[in-house]
């Protein structure tokens, strides 16, 4: 289904001001790390089990086919009749087809994604079937008319209250808000369905191609009762759910039901292979017959997915949900401003291949970049960087708005331009300024700050205080050429200052190569790969003619560009992959390499100290690079200190580059979490070691808490050296 | 009565099986709202069912008959208290929507998840697994192994065509307000009997 004309940022705005979905997202996020990690306390090696998941998935869709074969003959072999659907049609075709033929006229639903992908329901009605979902949540959305805001809690987003009125309205009588009483009208209610079913229809979590089982993993029982009462039992299953053999299913077992709800199991998994026994009563009489199996194998764009090299990598999804449930975006807005009816990073992908590149294209912004959910996901799926593909590819096909394509084209991919535009942002941002703040770097170029003050362009750019801070060094011991990046060298030079005077502490020689430019990362993160290639050319020569032992960048997010886009830019090219390869062995992330000199010299031991520090976590360091014991280490020695930890330290400020600029709203509530956080941890410093995080906290503190600073680790190392 | 299995136990593999592991299970059911009893003889399981039945006011009771349901005695004991007592396919297919408790063996329990793992190939079976609002599973104490890994190498030996299930604790739901309510579709107590004495093919 193609949503047209969405106006997603007032979708947004309504959700953020929904207090019921916002309280009970909110409470969830809250409590989902704590159950997920006491699920897994009795895992030895979590790593190893999702690698196993991941393998042998990958092993799958190398062979989709021979699988698919091998089950469907299992199956066949056993009782049950395979049907293959090319799309939502033909299932509806088939199931409409075997309904009139066996006179089926009650029909049981149990958890199905693949038949709300297909809308299947709204077909079966309109044919005048009686069609129930069983599973309560489904139930409950039924009712409401709404699709599902979650893959496991289909309805999160909704009170007891509302619940009961829809109850109320269904039954035709006063149902209370009391929820044990609800589950127990449910109950009631809905196991006269399943009596009187002639067609039970189920999802399914695996399919085994050994022996033609199908797996369910549920909670509530109305699986098994839609497998086993009806006498014609039809299962929807996508051909990503396929595994090669029985033994296959224990790591998913092992992985999604801790993953999705933290249980160690989920009350009921249950497989099915082949025909099996049901009784029915015929004229009085309690008759046994073999029950009649269809399994419905679904493609509608999943195949197509399997041969492709980069997006073959969603057979790895088991379906858990977790993604979702680690989203910082996720978890204040929701689900249902994702459009389709799969939410969340794994659902933008879905909709993206499964139902359209459009209905993607809507929501593609939506993903934040911060990786939590790559952290956990069991298939060890790159979320974020499926979603940049995804990206690329409208881009490379449809190309950038034009505006944004001028502005980056022009002026980013131009040095001079970009630069002299921004010295003239510093002096005719002066009547404008309030306090420090204003308007941000190639962002606002690109008109994308529209609703938002950031940090004032500094007077005087790092590139032009160089001659001023560089200090001759007589033997240094290495020479390292300084990438600053925009932030650093028109926003934060202090923070540049400090990592020169911390390196030419340490003797070594520090050079700026006065044609480097904007990393290319905001051009990236709009799709653009052939703007981002211009601007990877220009850096790249910048650097080699530096001739540096080192590459140096006090910016994790440039850094990681640096370090693996520019490679993967020239996948294509030869020479420009070998180039940008070489500076890419050179390339260090200052924390990181100061740790390492630090410790070399004896400068690592932890001190005690009066003034409290906490450290946030950038995204693009902690997974993205896995820095995250140095920086810490350094502000654990570093002198008069004390390092204390807050909660959540690790989770995204917000800022994530165009995201934060672009949708305001969303970014805001993360900061402010962000914000408390930092308070509650008593510390008089908040020490970062990226400037775009720098940039969106400090905006936080201004407002919530101005005694509390913001310094990037380098300031603080600067600030205890004795000139 | 129809079995995916005649003899798990032949499949059991050689390690990581054993009462040993049983504390580990019990721990890992209860955390998961199973009730578990671990007794030395069937009569002391019998002698479970029965005063379960009548705490409850049970009046109607389906069961499937097993090597260690029989060894129990209980169905002649829960007839004399005045209990109705179907074991039959039909009777069962009849009844189950009614009763009050259903009564049925599985193969092995799982320690790592407090899960049982039933064989559910006769209708029946599964019916009393899934109809009556309280379940109560004879389990042989020594059949406990150590993960889900060790489970599925299980299965995979003897699971040619069927219906193979595990069972971890009552059905739940927490679907409205993420409240956890107990006894959704299926029952809402799951009882474990754990049985000690050997017992092998209805003889003690």
């Amino acid at each position: 289904m193609t949503v047209n004309n969405r106006n997603l940022t007032k979708e947004i705005a309504e959700k953020l001001e929904d207090t019921i979905l916002r309280g009970a997202l909110g409470r969830f996020a809250e409590a989902y790390p704590i159950s997920r990690a006491k699920a897994y306390e009795n895992v030895e090696d979590i790593e190893a089990l999702r690698e196993q998941v991941r393998q042998m998935k990958i092993a799958t869709v190398n062979h989709i086919e021979e699988v698919a074969n091998a089950f469907e003959a299992a199956a066949q072999q056993r009782g049950a009749k395979v049907f293959r659907a090319k799309d939502g049609d033909a299932v509806k075709k088939y199931l409409l087809d075997l309904c009139h033929e066996k006179d089926v006229k009650r029909i049981v639903k149990s958890k199905s994604m693949a038949s709300e992908e297909i809308h299947l329901n709204h077909s079966l009605e309109e044919a005048g079937l009686h069609v129930k979902e069983t599973d309560l949540g489904e139930w409950i959305i039924s009712l409401a008319g709404h699709k599902p805001s979650h893959m496991v809690m289909p309805a999160i987003h909704l009170s007891k209250e509302q619940i009961a009125g829809y109850f109320s309205e269904e039954l035709k009588q006063q149902i209370p808000t009391d929820i044990a009483i609800m589950v127990k009208v449910a109950r009631e209610n809905l196991r006269k369905e399943f009596l009187l079913a002639d067609m039970g229809i189920s999802g399914a979590n695996f399919g085994i191609a050994e022996n033609g089982a199908i797996g369910l993993v549920t909670n509530e029982g109305n699986a098994r009762l839609a497998s086993t009462l009806p006498p014609i039992h039809v299962v929807i299953i996508g051909y990503e759910k396929l595994i090669p053999t029985i033994k296959d299913a224990a790591p998913i077992l092992r992985t999604l039901p801790r993953n999705a709800t933290g249980q160690l199991m989920t009350s009921y998994m249950t497989m099915v292979s082949g025909q099996t026994p049901v009784m029915v009563k015929k004229t009085g009489k309690w008759i046994e017959q073999e029950k009649e199996l269809h399994i419905i194998l679904l493609d509608n764009g999943r195949l197509k997915a399997a041969h492709d090299d980069k997006f073959k990598e969603i057979y790895q999804c088991v379906r858990c949900a977790s993604c979702l449930n680690v989203c910082p975006i996720y978890t204040l807005v929701g689900g249902h401003v994702y459009g389709h009816i799969y939410a969340g990073g794994i659902g933008a992908i879905l909709t993206a291949l499964l139902s359209s590149q459009e209905d993607f294209d809507k929501i593609n912004e939506l993903c934040i970049g911060c990786r939590k959910c790559v952290e956990i996901c069991p298939g060890k799926i790159n979320i974020p960087g499926l979603i940049d593909e995804l990206r690329s590819q409208t881009v490379s096909e449809k190309g950038l708005p034009f505006g944004v394509r001028m502005v980056f084209d022009n002026v980013l991919a131009n040095r001079k331009v970009f630069h002299n535009l921004l010295r003239l942002a510093s002096i005719g941002q002066k009547p404008f300024t309030s306090g420090n703040v204003i308007r941000h770097l190639p962002l606002f170029l690109a008109g994308l700050a529209k609703d938002r003050s950031l940090p004032a362009v500094a007077d005087i750019p790092l590139r032009d205080r160089i001659p001023k801070i560089t200090k001759k060094i007589t033997k240094p011991t290495l020479r390292v050429a300084f990438f600053s990046g925009c932030n650093t060298d028109f926003v934060f030079p202090e923070t540049g200052e400090a990592v020169y005077k911390v390196l030419q502490d340490l003797n070594m020689e520090v050079v700026f190569p006065e044609e480097q430019s904007c990393c290319g990362k905001p051009v990236l993160g709009m799709g653009d790969r052939e703007i981002a290639k211009k601007i990877a050319k220009k850096n790249i020569i910048a650097f080699e003619e530096a001739n540096a032992d080192i590459i140096l960048s006090s910016c994790p997010t440039c850094t990681e560009t640096w370090h693996e886009t520019y490679v993967k830019l020239f996948a294509d090219d030869r020479e420009w992959k070998q180039r940008a390869e070489k500076v890419a062995h050179k390339f260090r992330e200052f924390t990181s390499f100061v740790e390492e000199h630090y410790e070399k010299t004896g400068r690592l031991t932890p001190k005690a100290g009066s003034m409290r520090v906490t450290y946030h976590d950038s995204c693009h360091a902690k997974r993205g690079l896995g820095i995250y014991k140095e920086p810490r280490a350094l502000l654990a020695a570093a002198e008069g200190y004390e390092l204390v930890e807050m909660k959540d330290c690790d989770k995204c400020c917000g800022m994530a580059g165009a995201f934060g600029v672009k949708y305001t709203k969303i970014s805001m509530p993360i900061l402010r979490q962000k914000i408390t956080n930092i308070k509650e941890s008593g510390a008089h410093i908040i020490a970062v070691g990226c400037p775009a995080c720098m940039m969106q906290i400090q905006g936080g503190l201004d407002k919530q808490a101005p005694s509390i600073q913001v310094k990037h680790i380098a300031q603080l190392l600067a600030e205890n050296i004795k000139e | 009565m129809k079995k995916v299995c005649e003899h798990w136990s032949q499949a059991f593999p050689s390690q990581n099986v054993g009462d040993y592991l049983f504390a580990e299970f019990e721990k890992r059911g209860q955390a998961a709202s199973a009730e578990i009893f671990r007794v030395k003889t069937a009569v002391e399981a019998g002698e479970i069912v029965t005063n379960l039945a009548k705490f409850t006011n049970a009046k109607k009771i389906v069961t499937v008959d097993s090597p260690l349901q029989k060894a129990t005695g209980m169905k002649e004991k829960l007839k004399s208290l005045g209990m109705l007592v179907y074991n039959t396919a039909t009777d069962i297919a009849e009844h189950a929507e009614s009763a009050e408790i259903g009564i049925s063996a599985v193969e092995f329990g799982i320690a790592e998840s407090g899960s049982v793992c039933m064989d559910g190939y006769s209708f029946e079976n599964r019916l009393v697994s899934m109809l009556p609002p309280i379940h109560i599973v004879f389990l042989n104490s020594k059949n406990i192994v150590l993960g889900i890994t060790e489970a599925f190498e299980i299965i995979s030996q003897v699971y040619q065509q069927g219906y193979v299930s595990f069972i971890t604790g009552p059905s739940r739901t927490a679907d409205i307000e993420r409240v956890l309510t107990i006894g959704v579709h299926g029952p809402s107590r799951f009882i474990i009997i754990a049985i000690d004495e050997q017992i092998d093919g209805g003889k003690k």
